[in-house]
C-alpha cells in the first residue's frame, strides 16, 4: 500500500467520524422497532448544561411515557430500573428522581403512565462522552432515550466521592475498604505459598508417581507433614476466626444489602385530546409514514398537531415553529410533518386529519424496517398545543401497511 | 574405576531431568487451570462475584462455594490418588485468584473505570487449605468429603467478612437507608447490570429470626459434602489413563 | 547455591549439549512471549479504539475497526489451522520403531512446551477475555454478536486453543510411540471438550436474542461453556500417561550405554 492510499483511507476514516449522522450511537437501534416505539416513549429529554468539571453536578431531565399498546413479545414492565447508556461510570449518579420521589432501586411501571424524572450526576473522568438516558427493563432489554455530547473536565485524580456513614464517618468511596482487602488477599495469597513451596520444593511427579505405583505412598507424607496438616487446620480456623470477630468488632452496626423497591404513582396527566388511528401507510421509497387519523378536542381551546415523536425521532409541523434545536440533530426533522387541513381544530368537534412525517431518518434510525416485523403496530406520541401554549399528548398505535411503491 | 564419575554423573542426570520436567509441565497445569477454573466460575458465580452489592446473605455464600469446590476437588483427587500431593485444592483457588485480580485490575479498573473495591474478589484459598490439610491428616477422601467439605463450606462467609464487613455500614442516603455496598452500587453506574437483575435477599427469614447468615453458611457446608464427592469422582473419571483403538 | 550455580555453568561451558532434552527450548519462549505479545498488543488496541469506535455496530467507523479484525483474524485462524495440521502431519515419524530413548525423552518435553503454549492460549481467551466480557458489557448495549470483545474472546481466543488443542494432539499422534496407534482418551477429552466452547457461542448468542436480554453471568445461557470447560480435567489423565510414560523412559535411560 502506497503512502497516497494510506493517506486517503486515513481521511476517509476521518471524513466518516466529522460527517456521518449515525455515528452518535449507542447500539439502540438494533433492537426491533415496534419495541422501540411502542415501550418507554421518551420525550421532554434535558441536560443542565454539556460541559461539567470533575466533582461538579449535572442534571439530566426528561419525562417518558409507558406505552399503552405494549408489545406481546415482551413481558410487561413489572421491574424498571432507570439507567444511562454511558461509555463506563465516566460520570456517577447522585440521585434519582421519579416523579419527585428519590428512587434508589428497581420500580413497576403502569401502562399509560407517563413519568417525571431527574438523574443528578457528578463529573469524574474528563473526556467527551455521548451519554443518553436509558431504561433498563427485566426480559426485554434496554430502551434508549436521545443521547447528548457531554464534556468533562479536570484532573480525574480530584475526583472524590465522600459518603458520611451512620457513624458519622466519612469516607471517600474511589478507594474505601481497597487496601484492607487487598491486605487480607495478600495474607491468604502468603500462607497458601508457603504451603505450596513446602510440597514444591521437594521432587513432585516422577519420583512420587513411582513410588505411589509401587504401593509405598504413605512414605511420601513424613510425620513432619502429618504435623503441619494438623496445625494447619488449627491455625487456619484460628486465624479465620479471629479475622472475622476483628471485623464484627469494629463494624458492630452492619446491615444486609438493601433490596427495597419504591413504588411511585404515574403523573396525574389530562388527556383532553383524544385520538382514534384509522389507517398508517409506510411508502417505503418516499421514507414517508402517513397517518390517517380522528382526532377529538375535548379541552376549551383550538388546538394544533405540533410534533410526532416515534422512538425518540421527532417530526415537527413547520408552522406551530416547535422546533427544538437543542435536540439531536440526527432525531430531529424541522420540517418534516406536514399536516392536513393545517388548522386548529375547535373545542368539542372531531376532526379527520392526514398527516405525513417524512425523512431519511425512518431508514438511518433503522425504524422503517416496521415493515419487516413481526409486530408491525407502530407506535408514537402526538403533541397537539393550543393557542395559550399549553401541551396536550396522546400517544398513538396503528398497524402499518407497508407500500413498496411497486404499484 | 574410571566407570564411577560417568554412572554418577548419569544419576545426577536423571535427577536433573526429572526436577526441569517438574516445573515444565507446571507451567500448563496452572495455566490450564487458571484459564478453565476461572471461565466455570465466572459464567456459575458471575455478578456473584463480580460486584460488591450481590455479596448477600443468602446466595453469595451458598453460590459461590457450592460452585468453587468443583476443580479443587476434581484436582485434589489426582494429585493425592496418583502422587500423594495434598495440595489441589489451594493450587486451584490460588489459580483462581491470580486471574481475576489481573482482569479485575486491568479490564474493570483500568479499562472501564470501577474502582477496585466495587470488584474485589472474594477469597476460596482459606476453606481450600483446610481441605488440603484435612486430606493430609485424614488420608481418606471420605473423611475429607465430610469435614473437609463441610469446612469448605462453612468458612466462606465468615472468612470474607474480613474483606467486606466494612461495606456492610449502614448510611442514610437520598433520605433512604443503604449499605456503603449499595451507593457504590448505585453510584458507580453500570448499564448492564440493572438494580433488579440482584438476586440476593430472596425470601422470608421469620422461622429462623434473623439468622440469615449462619444458615446460608450451614447450608453450604452440607451441600458442599455431596459435591466435593460428585467432583472427586469426576475428578477420578477424568484421571483415566485409558487408551482405545479407535474412536 | 552460587557453587552449584558455577558448577552448572562451568558444565555448560564444557558441555553445551547437556540440556539436550530442551532442544525446543528457544522456540518455546518465543511461543510464549508470541502468544502474550498478541493478547497485550490487542487489548492495547481495544484500550485505544473500543470506546470510540466499537460502541454501535451500525456505524461505519465499526466495520473499519472491528469487523475487518474479525475477517483478519478468521483468515489467519484458517491459514494458521492448516499449516499446523500439515505440519505436524507431513513431518510424522515414520520410523517410530528406531526411536532412540533420548529423543523420546526429548520429544515428551516438547509436547510439555506446546502444552504450555496451549495453556497460555486457555489462560487469555478463558480467563482474561472470559471476564473482560462483563467489564465491556458495562460500557456499551449488546447490539450484535460482534462486539469489541466478543471479537478477541469468541473469534480468537477459543478458535486459537482450539487449533493449538489439535496440535498438541496431532504431535503426540504423528511423533511419540505411545500415541501412534492408540487414541488417548483423556488427551482427546481435554481437546474436543474445550473445544466445544466454539458451538456453544452459538447457544449463548441465541439465549441473548431471545431468551436472557441482560448480561447476567450466571445465566444458563452459559452453562454450554460451563460444561465445555470441564472436560479440560482430562488434562489430569493426560498428564498421569506422561508421568508414567516418562517415568519408564528415564528407567530405561539410566540403563543405557552411553
Amino acid at each position: 500500500m502506497n503512502i497516497l492510499t494510506k493517506r486517503i483511507i486515513k481521511f476517509g476514516i476521518f471524513a466518516l467520524l466529522l460527517f456521518s449522522p449515525e455515528l452518535f450511537a449507542h447500539g439502540e437501534r438494533a433492537l426491533e422497532p415496534f419495541i422501540r416505539m411502542r415501550t418507554i416513549q421518551w420525550y421532554d429529554i434535558q441536560w443542565s448544561k454539556n460541559t461539567v468539571d470533575v466533582n461538579q453536578e449535572i442534571v439530566l431531565s426528561g419525562r417518558f411515557h409507558v406505552a399503552e399498546d405494549w408489545p406481546n413479545a415482551v413481558v410487561k414492565p413489572d421491574s424498571a430500573f432507570l439507567n444511562l447508556a454511558i461509555p463506563t461510570p465516566v460520570l456517577v449518579r447522585t440521585a434519582t428522581y421519579i416523579n419527585g420521589a428519590i428512587v434508589n432501586n428497581s420500580m413497576a411501571l403502569k401502562l399509560g403512565g407517563d413519568y417525571d424524572f431527574k438523574l443528578v450526576l457528578k463529573g469524574r473522568v474528563p473526556g467527551r462522552y455521548h451519554i443518553h438516558p436509558m431504561m433498563n427493563l427485566r426480559d426485554i432489554g434496554v430502551i434508549v432515550g436521545p443521547g447528548m455530547w457531554i464534556d468533562v473536565q479536570g484532573a480525574a485524580a480530584d475526583f472524590k466521592n465522600p459518603v458520611t456513614t451512620l457513624a458519622g464517618e466519612t469516607v471517600d468511596l474511589e478507594t474505601y475498604g481497597t487496601a484492607n482487602g487487598i491486605m487480607w488477599h495478600l495474607v491468604w495469597l502468603a500462607i497458601a505459598a508457603i504451603w505450596l513451596l513446602w510440597w514444591i520444593r521437594r521432587p513432585l511427579f516422577i519420583p512420587r508417581h513411582k513410588q505411589t505405583l509401587a504401593g509405598d505412598e504413605d512414605a511420601l507424607i513424613t510425620s513432619l507433614d502429618r504435623k503441619v496438616g494438623g496445625f494447619g487446620i488449627i491455625g487456619t480456623l484460628m486465624l479465620i476466626t479471629a479475622s472475622f470477630v476483628q471485623a464484627d468488632q469494629k463494624y458492630p452496626e452492619s446491615i444486609p444489602l438493601q433490596t427495597g423497591r419504591t413504588e411511585i404513582e404515574p403523573l396525574p396527566m389530562k388527556h383532553d385530546v383524544v385520538v382514534k388511528t384509522k389507517r398508517a401507510t409506510y411508502r417505503v421509497v418516499q421514507r414517508s409514514l402517513q397517518l390517517t387519523m380522528e382526532v377529538t378536542n375535548k379541552s376549551d381551546k383550538p388546538v394544533e398537531l405540533g410534533e410526532l415523536n416515534s422512538a425518540t425521532l421527532r417530526f415537527f409541523n413547520p408552522t406551530l415553529q416547535r422546533f427544538d434545536s437543542n435536540y439531536p440533530k440526527e432525531l430531529a426533522v424541522e420540517k418534516g410533518l406536514d399536516v392536513q387541513p393545517n388548522s386548529p381544530i375547535a373545542p368539542g368537534t372531531t376532526t379527520t386529519l392526514t398527516i405525513n412525517a417524512t425523512d431519511v431518518a425512518w431508514h438511518n434510525q433503522k425504524l422503517a424496517s416496521i415493515t419487516k416485523d413481526t409486530d408491525s403496530n407502530f407506535g408514537a406520541m402526538l403533541f397537539f398545543y393550543d393557542n395559550a401554549g399549553e401541551r396536550y399528548l396522546a400517544s398513538i398505535t396503528a398497524p402499518v401497511i407497508p407500500d413498496f411503491g411497486t404499484n | 574405576m574410571v566407570s564411577q564419575p560417568t554412572t554418577i554423573s548419569r544419576a545426577a542426570e536423571i535427577v536433573r531431568i526429572s526436577r526441569i520436567f517438574d516445573f515444565l509441565l507446571l507451567v500448563p497445569i496452572l495455566l490450564v487451570i487458571i484459564g478453565t477454573y476461572h471461565l466455570s466460575m465466572i459464567l456459575t458465580v458471575g455478578d456473584w462475584d463480580f460486584w460488591l452489592d450481590w455479596k448477600d446473605r443468602q446466595w453469595w455464600p451458598i453460590v459461590t462455594p457450592l460452585m468453587g469446590i468443583t476443580f479443587p476437588a476434581a484436582i485434589q483427587y489426582g494429585l493425592w490418588k496418583h502422587l500423594r500431593l495434598p495440595i489441589g485444592a489451594t493450587v486451584c483457588t490460588v489459580c483462581l485468584l491470580l486471574g481475576m485480580a489481573i482482569t479485575r485490575w486491568f479490564a474493570y479498573h483500568l479499562w472501564t473505570n470501577y474502582p477496585i473495591n466495587l470488584v474485589l474478589p472474594a477469597t476460596l484459598i482459606p476453606g481450600a487449605l483446610l481441605l488440603d490439610f484435612v486430606l493430609l491428616t485424614s488420608r481418606s477422601f471420605f473423611v475429607t468429603a465430610i469435614l473437609g467439605g463441610m469446612l469448605f463450606g462453612a468458612v466462606f462467609y465468615p472468612a470474607n467478612w474480613a474483606i467486606f464487613a466494612p461495606f456492610h455500614q449502614p448510611v442514610e442516603y437520598n433520605s433512604s437507608l443503604m449499605t456503603l455496598a449499595d451507593v457504590s452500587g448505585y453510584s458507580y453506574i453500570r448499564p448492564g447490570v440493572p438494580e433488579y437483575l440482584r438476586i440476593i435477599e430472596r425470601g422470608v427469614l421469620r422461622t429462623y429470626d434473623t439468622y440469615a447468615t449462619p444458615l446460608s453458611a450451614f447450608c453450604a457446608a452440607v451441600l458442599a459434602v455431596p459435591l466435593y464427592g460428585l467432583w472427586s469422582y469426576i475428578g477420578k473419571l477424568f484421571s483415566t489413563t485409558r487408551f482405545i483403538d479407535k474412536f | 547455591m552460587s557453587t552449584q550455580a558455577s558448577e552448572i555453568k562451568a558444565n555448560l561451558s564444557a558441555n553445551p549439549n547437556q540440556y539436550w532434552y530442551l532442544r525446543d527450548g528457544y522456540k518455546y519462549g518465543l511461543a510464549l512471549l508470541a502468544v502474550c505479545a498478541m493478547y497485550v498488543g490487542i487489548r492495547l488496541y481495544q484500550g485505544a479504539y473500543a470506546m470510540d469506535t466499537g460502541l454501535d455496530s451500525t456505524m461505519p467507523i465499526f466495520d473499519v475497526y472491528w469487523r475487518r479484525l474479525f475477517y483478519i483474524e478468521i483468515t489467519l485462524e484458517v491459514i494458521f489451522a492448516i499449516a499446523v495440521a500439515s505440519y505436524l502431519w507431513l513431518t510424522r515419524d515414520k520410523q517410530m520403531q528406531n526411536l532412540s530413548t533420548r529423543e523420546e525423552i526429548t520429544r515428551y518435553f516438547t509436547f510439555i512446551m506446546w502444552g504450555g503454549v496451549y495453556g497460555m492460549a486457555v489462560y487469555w481467551a478463558g480467563s482474561y477475555f472470559g471476564e473482560q466480557d462483563n467489564a465491556w458489557h458495562q460500557a456499551a448495549v449488546r447490539d450484535t454478536p460482534f462486539t469489541p470483545n466478543h471479537i478477541v474472546v469468541f473469534y480468537l481466543g477459543f478458535p486459537l486453543y482450539t487449533i493449538l488443542g489439535m496440535g498438541l494432539w496431532l504431535y503426540a499422534r504423528t511423533r511419540l510411540p505411545l500415541y501412534v496407534d492408540k487414541i488417548s482418551v483423556p488427551l482427546t477429552l481435554a481437546v474436543v471438550g474445550p473445544f466445544m466452547l466454539l458451538p456453544s457461542v452459538g447457544y449463548n448468542e441465541w439465549g441473548h436474542t431471545f431468551w436472557f436480554r441482560e448480561e447476567l453471568f450466571a445465566s444458563p445461557v452459559h452453562y454450554g461453556f460451563v460444561i465445555s470447560v470441564w472436560f479440560a480435567l482430562a488434562l489430569e489423565g493426560t498428564i498421569l500417561q506422561i508421568i508414567a510414560r516418562m517415568s519408564v523412559l528415564l528407567d530405561k535411560f539410566a540403563l543405557e550405554n552411553q
